[in-house]
């Protein structure tokens, strides 16, 4: 029988976590320019083989750049309405996309403070909870 | 180019024989003179489970045997199998070619296209509206974009589109019907979106030389250029340097200003896009395009006409075909052939169309530029 869940996508975050594990974000960093990659890259598009990658955990803490209620159904089976946006990771200086969650999805507003979990994002036809990353407010 | 629309009826090919026939006749070409093929498209692969569009189409002209060339670059299919057909013959290997964009997207009533299944944004819900709803939001907080500002928009291309015999919708929209119309993602709404279409555009392109033996009136392609995104992560998304890239490039290569545009047709899959490539294309400056289609300078009877065709908006939006239908406008309006949307002489006309989100950026963006000498 297939396991109850499947990842959204391999490598973007533990699961299931360990014992008093918090969930984070798996990124790497290019140890010559500094910048940032989420999901992880192979290669830094600017330094080629002059930097090295480094594995980071990014900071589970970030900031709403924009935001966006959707109000019809995703064709992947997320139902509507939902809210979603990038974040900006200050720690990290990195700003990713990101669904939102536990609030009214018209509550999500550029510049709040928002926090990382993980969670389901929607099931697939098998039943399967597919699991991803999504914001929450920080209350 | 075909009628934009709903063609259940009708095949890619059947679509796309029209458009290469019309093209033909239109420059009295004959089949065999055509010495390469180029051919956009960008969902038969996904929605019809046909590959190799170009060799079904051109064959059905009586056109094989020589190179043809599929060209997949999302929205900026059919303009980047322009571009590739413009390298041919500008680079000295061809002096005439066919370029063609063929699509089929319509599908049934409410369902939204499920492409770009493998990337990450799309399987955490991220949809085609929503993209732009989220640049549509940074842009009204960053400038003071209003909604109305948005809705002229769909307003002016759906008034546009009524004057085209060759557009998906021939309905006017007022603002009001444009704002009320069902909420898609927050402040884009139905009207605020182009639709779904059926539909193949062609265009004969040649050298300098063989114009004189053909019975065309020609139109000069005096800048074709394509750019791709960087993905800067960190960018400000009410503008996409991609396209701000593209165009400066395509002004260089023409020794043009955009003051010296009399026509443009833009990529308006959204209300909001058409507001950004105002600013992109440098037709006004950054932040003041909703002030541009306040003042009416984007109309018919403006000082700068935008999407007189109609647009993606009213006119349709066959994916792969959409690139070419934009530059068949331009050539149509700069010979004086548009009909009752038909512009007072321009000369001077640009395309711009991009394709394929990737990491909030754009993958690819072309310009062109056409002169009538």
């Amino acid at each position: 029988m297939d396991q109850s869940w499947e990842l959204v996508q391999e490598g973007l975050f533990d699961y299931p976590l360990a014992d008093r594990q918090r969930p984070a974000l798996l990124a790497n960093r290019c140890n010559k320019c500094g910048k940032t990659f989420f999901p992880k890259r192979n290669l830094c598009p600017d330094c080629f083989e002059d930097g090295n990658l480094e594995d980071i955990l990014l900071d589970k803490r970030g900031i709403i750049y924009a935001s966006t209620v959707v109000h019809v159904t995703s064709p992947v089976g997320i139902k509507a309405p939902y809210a979603y946006g990038y974040v900006e990771i200050p720690k990290n200086q990195v700003r990713i996309f990101a669904l939102f969650t536990g609030s009214n999805p018209l509550s999500f507003i550029p510049g709040q403070e928002v926090e990382l979990l993980v969670e389901t994002v929607r099931e697939n036809n098998r039943g399967q909870k597919i699991i991803g990353y999504k914001f929450k407010l920080i209350s | 180019m075909t009628q934009f629309g709903k063609h259940p009826a009708k095949s890619l090919r059947s679509l796309g024989l029209e458009a290469c026939l019309n093209a033909l006749r239109d420059a009295s070409v004959k089949p065999k003179e055509i010495q390469a093929g180029y051919c956009g498209n960008a969902l038969a692969p996904a929605l019809q489970g046909e590959t190799g569009v170009g060799q079904n189409v051109f064959w059905e002209v009586g056109i094989s045997g020589i190179p043809i060339v599929n060209m997949e670059n999302a929205c900026a299919s059919g303009s980047t199998a322009l571009r590739e057909g413009w390298m041919a013959v500008a680079g000295g290997f061809h002096d005439m070619v066919i370029i063609a964009g063929v699509e089929k997207t319509v599908m049934p009533k409410g369902t939204m296209l499920n492409v770009g299944g493998g990337e990450l944004e799309t399987q955490l819900g991220d949809v085609f509206p929503g993209y732009f709803s989220l640049i549509a939001q940074k842009h009204m907080e960053k400038y003071g974009t209003t909604r109305e500002q948005l809705a002229k928009v769909s307003v002016k291309n759906h008034f546009n589109g009524t004057l085209n015999p060759y557009a998906q919708f021939q309905k006017l929209l007022t603002i009001e019907e444009v704002l009320n119309s069902p909420m898609i993602a927050d402040p884009l709404t139905l009207y605020s979106c182009c639709p779904n279409s059926d539909g193949a555009a062609a265009l004969i392109l040649c050298s300098r030389e063989k114009t004189r033996n053909i019975n065309g009136r020609p139109v000069r392609i005096a800048a074709s250029v394509l750019t791709t995104g960087t993905y800067d992560n960190q960018r400000d998304i009410t503008g996409w340097e991609v396209e701000q890239r593209a165009a400066q490039t395509a002004y260089q290569m023409a020794s043009l200003g955009p003051e010296d545009m009399d026509v443009v047709e833009v990529h308006d899959a959204f209300t909001i896009s058409e507001i950004v490539h105002y600013e992109g294309l440098g037709l006004c400056p950054p932040g003041e395009g909703g002030r541009l289609i306040d003042e009416g300078a984007t109309e018919l009877s403006g000082r700068i006409p935008v999407n007189p065709s109609g647009g993606l908006l009213s006119k349709g939006h066959p994916v792969g075909a959409s690139g070419v239908a934009q530059v068949v406008e331009i050539v149509w309006q700069l010979r004086g052939e548009a009909g009752k949307r038909q512009l007072t002489n321009p000369r001077i006309g640009l395309a711009q169309i991009m394709g394929g989100n990737k990491e909030g950026d754009t993958r690819a963006c072309t310009v062109h530029i056409l002169i009538k000498d």
